[in-house]
């Protein structure tokens, strides 16, 4: 299995189109650093000396707008943003601070999209080009099983991710703690959870906002891999895939507005940070609904994709 | 001979269409195993099938005993193919292609790998991207990625296919060594009749997806007895002779005399006849048949066949 791993990385690694993927990762998130850094100048995010004053009449507006509010869903909203802003007075923690390294990462989070493009072409290709280039037969003519072949690509192409996910955060701190530095006193970042507040670490958060971030991702890849196999073109999984990578969350959203069975699209259940951070799209939603309809799709995908590749006969 | 690749009763049926009728046929060790048929006959698919990429409809195939439908792996192991014509990873070395290869079949070592290059002849270009390679360098390259573990069994589909003279009397050359030196079964299709009469021991010829014919090759061609074309003159003269003489035999006239069917003993006989008569004779050869009009006769398919 480690050599058939091997194999497919090396598959990868030995084309220039990796190569220019990488390279476009690395420039695009420097773009945004130094661009950052041009705004930092002009608008030196000076900390507001009376924000404490700031906060308190945010809450009091807030407060308003909770009891006119109908809807549940904004009313918990309101009430979550309050419990923080009070948090904050209460532990003398301002809501704005100095942009240092920790934002940065933060917001260089947004090209994980551009990472799982990248991952998405990958997936798209390993199991459609063995087809195209005709090497599938003679791959497949080793003495091992074709559910293990599939599964040494499959997880190349989650290490694939990985990969880029990895560059994406290593590089995005190296760059963000050469231009903005460290913060002195890194600031916790705050949780809201049933009404209490709790402190976690800012590198903790940042991994975990990373990972969920990446969920909507591997759930794209692995969509695109199963269209690979299933319909043995890459071209076809690269489209779709990159269309509902861009489009799903809204086009969901959208109809979210109107049937209540939009809470059971894949893309309405993609995004787990909607119940850490935000409000779920839907009324009645929750995390562990979400990750079990992840999980179905997931199934689904990785059942397609095996299904057919054990039972195709080989004729290109 | 020691059989190691036997096929039972495999049909394969394709949206309701029969592409592969019932065949059965056995191919010894150290053998050379022809399969001829016109294009479209089921040639390819019968070696899909042989090797696992095709699953069959009934039957089995068996590979040194174990069965490719319910224990692939144990009878892959003894195959080394090359399905159609040898793709590799163009954007690869070649020996990072085989290394590739290596990697999927346990106890492959370097020196192994180093050793195959050689018998290719394919040391100098090896570290060269498979791109940059001519057609016959990859033909070496797939030959050597299906030596690497020394399979029992090689199996090489229209193996001559595209290449020029050179080229296909070197994989002809080694064909033969392997079969004769490693006691390798080989299977080799093709529907270039020539190529096969000088490579094969053994032919099975397959038209429209049945069997029509399994033969040693030296019985296949001579399947009818030896013809004699005989230059004589007045060659319609002796033509009528001979039928007085010989009414059980087979006998033409062609352009400067006549070809009869007969024993080579009793050649001595048919001379002192004709001699007695007054004929003229200038010459007397034997023609063997060559493969092409057997496989046409045997066939029936005037058309179909191409020599090549």
């Amino acid at each position: 299995m480690v050599n058939l791993i091997k194999n497919e990385w090396m598959k990868i690694f030995k084309r220039p189109g990796t190569y220019v993927m990488i390279a476009l990762l690395i420039i695009i998130t420097s773009t945004i650093a130094l661009f950052y850094k041009s705004q930092e100048n002009t608008n030196n995010g000076s900390v507001d000396a009376n924000w404490e004053q700031t906060l308190k009449e945010e809450n009091t507006a807030l407060d308003g707008q909770m009891r006119q509010s109908q809807s549940k869903i904004e009313r918990d909203y309101y009430k979550k943003q309050i419990a923080i802003n009070e948090y904050r007075i209460e532990h003398h923690i301002p809501a704005r601070e100095k942009y240092n390294v920790w934002t940065f990462v933060k917001d260089a989070s947004t090209l994980i999209t551009l990472a799982g493009l990248f991952t998405i072409i990958v997936a798209a290709g390993i199991v459609a080009s063995e087809f195209s280039w005709g090497t599938i037969k003679l791959l497949l003519i080793r003495p091992i099983n074709r559910m293990k072949i599939l599964l040494s690509k499959y997880v190349t192409v989650l290490l694939y991710a990985l990969f880029m996910i990895g560059i994406l955060f290593v590089f995005s701190s190296i760059l963000g703690a050469i231009l903005f530095g460290f913060p002195d006193h890194p600031q916790p970042y705050l949780n809201y959870d049933n009404g209490r507040v709790t402190e976690q670490n800012i590198v903790i958060h940042l991994f975990i906002y990373y990972g969920l971030s990446s969920i909507s991702m591997v759930m794209l890849v692995t969509m695109a891999f199963m269209i690979s196999t299933v319909f043995r073109n890459s071209s076809l999984a690269i489209g779709l895939s990159l269309f509902l990578l861009f489009t799903g969350e809204q086009f969901t959203s959208l109809l979210a507005l109107k049937f209540s069975w939009a809470k059971y699209i894949l893309f309405a259940n993609t995004d787990l940070m909607q119940y850490i951070e935000g409000t779920p799209m839907l009324e009645g939603m929750t995390m562990p609904f979400s990750i079990l309809m992840l999980l179905f799709y997931f199934a689904v995908f990785l059942f397609l994709s095996f299904y057919v590749f054990k039972k195709r006969d080989v004729a290109a | 001979m020691e059989q190691i690749v036997e096929l039972k009763n495999v049909t394969k049926v394709i949206k309701g269409r029969t592409i592969i009728d019932d065949i059965s046929f056995q191919v010894n060790k150290g053998e050379v195993f022809g399969f001829l048929g016109p294009n479209g006959a089921g040639k390819t698919t019968t070696i899909r099938m042989i090797v696992g990429l095709m699953d069959m409809t009934k039957g089995d195939i068996l590979i040194g005993g174990a069965s490719i439908k319910t224990d692939f792996e144990e009878a892959v192991r003894h195959i080394g193919a090359i399905v159609e014509n040898p793709e590799m990873y163009k954007f690869l070395t070649g020996y990072q292609n085989l290394i590739h290869y290596a990697r999927m079949t346990t106890g492959i070592t370097k020196e192994k790998i180093a050793e195959i290059i050689e018998l290719v002849g394919l040391t100098d270009r090896i570290n060269d991207k498979v791109k940059t390679y001519s057609l016959g360098m990859r033909q070496r390259l797939g030959l050597a990625q299906c030596l690497l573990h020394d399979p029992q069994v090689l199996i090489l589909d229209e193996p001559t296919n595209g290449l020029d003279p050179a080229g296909i009397r070197e994989i002809r050359d080694y064909v033969r060594r392997l079969a004769r030196e490693k006691n390798m079964a080989v299977i080799v299709s093709s529907h270039l009749l020539s190529e096969m009469e000088m490579m094969c021991d053994r032919i099975g010829i397959i038209q429209d997806g049945r069997l029509v014919d399994v033969q040693q090759i030296k019985e296949f061609i001579q399947g009818s007895g030896t013809a004699f074309e005989l230059e004589v003159i007045p060659s319609k003269q002796a033509l009528a002779v001979l039928q007085n003489h010989y009414p059980e035999a087979r006998i033409t006239s062609y352009r400067d005399g006549v070809t009869i069917e007969l024993r080579k003993l009793e050649i001595p006989g048919l001379v002192k006849i004709l001699v007695e008569e007054g004929f003229q004779i200038f010459g007397i050869k034997e023609s063997g048949k060559t493969l092409e009009d057997r496989f046409l006769e045997v066939t029936g398919e005037k058309e179909g066949a191409i020599r090549g």
